[in-house]
């Protein structure tokens, strides 16, 4: 036995470790056979080929040996036998800060790669939250944490700028449009859609707005924004505090209830898809009954239904996808962005692999928000560079706000030349005015790590 | 459930809304020892206040933890700031820190002769003290204060979302 002493900090995470432990959980932490597979899967192996504390496997244990140590029975009896060992002093945690935020993005290819089913992500983001509880965490993840508690969203957007936004761009809409009836409404009672956004859009990219805004409105949808739980992104994903979690989706969803809303619909964003259609109702402990779509779904029922048209013969640039981990991966959402791409453009490139098998953009999982961890995340980004280069496609297209900096650093880095755009901005060119006057997407806004410090 | 509870000549009053843009005579921001005002809260009274907080803040340099400080709000509607560290992520003794916090916090109000404070949900949130510890101990402790001598008219609990307010709501309705 060991006469070292532990930190107060590495006795509250083992406490808490007990409180966070499920079956899911403990499945994941006791079925590992270190078959290698997970070190096929990850793009920081395969970019790092001579380190092996890159291994999925590798880094599970380094979580592993705690539980072993403390929840698992080999472990308390025969602790050297299993490679169990406890954890101690804070530099140990602070070790362990780096591999579960610096050196994953929790991107989950390993662990649908896993034959034995470890999710390593599920419980990485599980000591991510751990460490957090103490007060151990990256700067950048301090920092927009504390903005989405204290301000309602993660970038710390007051709501006085929100409203001007919003108000600015129902101004766009209608001088575009030109038509006096194309406005953005706030807080409008009983609409059949409550529209919700990413941060991002109204601080760096507001055009995503009124572009989402042309296409409601030339749908007829009946629709409206809420002056309040607009926030779908949620950083408790990332940072794997499942309370901060709770509190934004709740905020969403308490909002949608109060205008009598008829579905929320979430604006082209992985991480807030997941958790706001998929994770939030559990961490909020609430029963949400009004539905949940990705706007990718809504804009495709559009085309389909007749309520827009679109002209792909006027679009003859060459395009490929790229797949959000937390859309395709973690929600199947992969078809629809592809059919509704194909709606619009003539020349789409598919990039191998794809759909639940894509690499990561390599900033997922809050890696935009860790400027500690940048030259690691640009070095990794190589994997998804050579992806992006071999499809020869001219620009990339994403569902997913996250993806849009993350491949819009490495693009650049890695000098590929190529333009990064949504399908909200390509569907809203396409359906410009009554001509289908189509013209090149604009160029994403580059969003570089310092933005969040 | 009272959203208002009389205190001998005092009111402690429960409402949702937003701490930095409420036009009363000061509220409380939880603050770290070295007084940087960082995200959040602080980005707010930064980014409404003006650059004057921050300088004022400079002047004073820090506090030690359970300390308590106020300047003057700048260009917001407030007229003070009471900057106050509290205890954070589990640290030992979170109760007893965070009763020490608070009657710093009110005696600081109280030596500028305040009559009207806003307070938080002190240290819930980013700072990960429990909900329901923080909302005993704070209504526990501004009772306390308010059953003393003191100038202080008002108490607001300012609660950011439902979720607070519902933790703060069973506590007021739990005072005699």
């Amino acid at each position: 036995m060991t006469n070292k002493k532990r930190s107060h900090q590495a006795e509250v995470l083992i406490e808490g470790m007990a409180e966070k432990l499920n079956r899911q959980i403990v499945g994941s932490l006791v079925a590992c056979v270190h078959c290698g597979n997970c070190t096929r899967s990850c793009h920081y192996v395969l970019t790092n080929p001579d380190d092996p504390t890159f291994a999925p496997a590798y880094k599970a244990d380094r979580i592993r040996k705690i539980f072993k140590r403390h929840f698992d029975w080999t472990g308390r009896v025969f602790p050297w036998w299993v490679g169990a060992k406890s954890i101690f002093t804070v530099e140990e945690l602070e070790e362990l800060k780096d591999i579960v935020f610096g050196k994953c993005t929790n991107c989950r290819r390993c662990s649908i790669n896993c034959p034995m089913g470890v999710d390593y992500a599920t419980f990485n983001r599980m000591m991510r939250g751990l460490l957090v509880s103490v007060g151990i965490m990256p700067e950048g993840v301090a920092v927009v944490s504390k903005d989405q508690w204290e301000i309602g969203n993660q970038m710390g957007v007051l709501p006085e700028d929100y409203i001007d936004t919003i108000e600015w761009m129902s101004e766009e809409m209608q001088s575009e449009l030109d038509d006096p009836t194309a406005v953005i409404p706030i807080d409008k009672m009983d609409a059949d859609i409550v529209y919700t956004i990413n941060p991002r859009e109204v601080k760096y990219d507001p055009r995503t707005i009124s572009d989402a805004g042309k296409i409601f409105h030339l749908a007829g949808e009946n629709w409206t924004m809420p002056s309040e739980g607009w926030d779908m992104t949620n950083f408790g994903l990332f940072s794997g505090d499942d309370a901060l979690g709770g509190a934004v989706a709740g905020r969403v969803y308490e909002k949608a209830k109060e205008l009598r809303a008829k579905k929320i619909v979430i604006s082209e964003c992985g991480h807030g898809y997941r958790s706001t259609r998929c994770e939030g109702p559990n961490w909020a402990g609430m029963d949400v009954e009004i539905p949940m779509e990705s706007s990718v779904i809504t804009m495709l029922r559009y085309v389909r239904e007749g309520r827009i048209k679109v002209d792909k013969t006027r679009n003859t640039k060459s395009y490929t996808f790229h797949d959000s981990c937390n859309n395709a991966r973690s929600c199947g959402l992969f078809e629809e962005p592809r059919e509704l791409l194909n709606l619009v453009v003539t020349d789409f490139r598919e990039m191998y692999p794809n759909r639940s098998e894509n690499y990561c953009c390599t900033g997922g999982g809050g890696a935009m928000s860790m400027s500690e961890y940048t030259p690691l995340r640009l070095k990794s980004a190589k994997i998804k560079a050579d992806q992006l280069r071999e499809t020869g496609a001219e620009v990339v297209v994403t569902s997913c706000h996250n993806c849009v900096d993350g491949l819009t650093d490495l693009i650049k880095h890695y000098k590929l030349g190529m333009e990064v755009t949504q399908l909200v901005n390509m569907e809203s060119e396409v359906n410009k005015g009554s001509g289908f006057n189509v013209s090149i997407p604009r160029r994403s806004i580059a969003l570089s790590s310092n933005d969040f410090k | 459930m009272p959203d208002s509870v009389k205190i001998n000549q005092s009111t402690i009053r429960l409402i949702k809304g937003d701490l930095t843009a409420l036009d009363v005579e000061a509220f409380v921001f939880y603050a770290r020892p070295d007084l940087a005002l960082g995200s959040g809260f602080g980005n707010a009274i930064s980014m409404r206040g003006g650059s004057t907080i921050k300088e004022e803040l400079e002047k004073i340099g820090g506090i030690k933890s359970g300390e308590a400080v106020a300047t003057a709000a700048g260009e917001l509607k407030a007229g003070y700031i009471i900057h106050a560290a509290g205890p954070a992520f589990h640290e030992e003794n979170i109760e007893g820190k965070l009763l020490i916090t608070m009657e710093n916090a009110l005696k600081c109000a109280e030596e500028k002769g305040i009559k009207q404070l806003a307070f938080p949900p002190m240290g819930a949130g980013f700072f990960a003290v429990p909900l329901p510890v923080c909302a005993k101990v704070m209504i526990e402790s501004i009772k306390r204060y308010l059953s003393g001598d003191t100038g202080i008219k008002e108490v607001i609990i300012c609660a950011a979302d439902n979720r607070d307010y519902k933790s703060f709501a069973v506590e007021l309705a739990a005072i005699d």
